[in-house]
């Protein structure tokens, strides 16, 4: 019945019938190629970088004046603690604290730099000083944070032997 | 004899074949419909899922088992640039391997002699063939991926940066998992200050 439609079909006129078949064998072929070219290219982890710079490297001569605005921020870390310098002044140090995962809980950390962007807007840069034995997953975890909370710059100085 | 259609003929084991026999105990036809539709559904959402996570980059640094990545969000697109590899057991430029974690971590030395003349060719060999193609534009930026172990102590990650930098790359960029979005950064930083 077509759903009570007219299909054309009755009557002596040549009038084309209204239903088009839609040829579908293509349409699936094309499916079937783009899914199994999609499925060999996909890249299944994502991957990205964190950048960071070597302490000491070359300064560039235009970012004197925004110097003057900030103070030199430093981080040290050890194994069981991280302690923050900002200027001259050195902060109480922070004990390090793991999760259930081993990952490091750094939410005084976070205060304390949500403290100084909000005296410092214009500070940007931070430099770390990990010592020997810091794991390399635990200084990662500190330099993102440290671009999330506004300190894209991060350098990294070899200073605790 | 009785004229019969032309095509197979069966035995009269078979007559009552549910496959060779025609018109056996079953009446149920044989042809089954395919349902397209559904399976155009499917196909397109296969289709649209795959498209949504496509990559143009491509799989720029090579996984292996030995190196599990550290883990972060705040992260950039990586790019093709030279890699430096750094498993629990050795450093590693570009399948060459450099020396052996234990080695290095027992030296007092702040560089890597062989990883910094390796490097130093692979930035000969890089400005040799962008000046011989006069492309003055892509000059040499220095920029190197480090894709390290997230369990190698510090120490061993100061000695290939130092000899990064020395060898002339100074932008130095670690390799990690995200396990955020690719957002540029600076849309990342405006979030976190009005919070």
């Amino acid at each position: 019945m077509a759903g009570g439609m007219d299909l054309g079909t009755g009557g002596k006129s040549n009038r084309k019938p209204l239903d088009a078949t839609i040829n579908l064998v293509p349409f699936i072929d094309l499916m079937a190629v783009t899914i199994s070219f999609l499925i060999m290219t996909a890249v299944w982890t994502q991957i990205g970088r964190l950048q960071v710079s070597n302490s000491g490297g070359p300064t560039d001569p235009n970012q004197q004046e925004e110097k003057e605005k900030t103070v030199p921020l430093t981080l040290f870390i050890t194994d069981k603690q991280l302690q923050l310098t900002v200027g001259t002044t050195s902060d109480a140090p922070i004990p390090i604290v793991r999760d259930a995962k081993g990952r490091l809980e750094l939410t005084k950390f976070e205060a304390r730099i949500k403290e100084v962007r909000a005296q410092l807007p214009d500070q940007s840069a931070i430099t770390l000083q990990p010592e020997d034995a810091v794991k390399y997953e635990d200084l990662v975890r500190i330099i993102d944070d440290s671009i999330g909370l506004g300190l894209p710059n991060v350098s990294v100085a070899a200073a605790m032997g | 004899m009785a004229i019969q259609v032309p095509g197979k003929r069966f035995g009269k084991r078979l007559e009552k074949s549910k496959v060779f026999g025609h018109g056996g105990i079953s009446k149920r036809p044989m042809f089954a419909d395919l349902l397209i539709t559904p399976m155009v559904d499917m196909f397109v959402i296969i289709v649209l899922f795959l498209i949504a996570n496509f990559s143009a980059t491509g799989e720029v640094l090579m996984m292996t088992k030995d190196i599990q990545l550290p883990e972060a969000v705040n992260v950039r697109e990586v790019e093709m640039v030279p890699v430096v590899m750094i498993s629990k057991d050795q450093v590693l430029v570009s399948g060459t391997v450099i020396g052996r974690v234990e080695d290095l971590a027992r030296d007092d030395y702040l560089n890597i002699p062989s990883l910094e003349e390796k490097l130093r060719e692979m930035k000969k060999q890089y400005e040799d063939l962008h000046s011989l193609a006069k492309d003055d534009a892509s000059g040499f930026k220095g920029d190197v991926n480090i894709q390290g172990d997230k369990d190698i102590p510090y120490k061993i990650m100061k000695r290939v940066m130092f000899s990064c930098a020395t060898a002339g790359y100074n932008n130095i960029n670690f390799a990690v998992t995200t396990t955020g979005s690719l957002k540029p950064l600076e849309e990342k930083a405006a979030n976190s200050v009005g919070q």
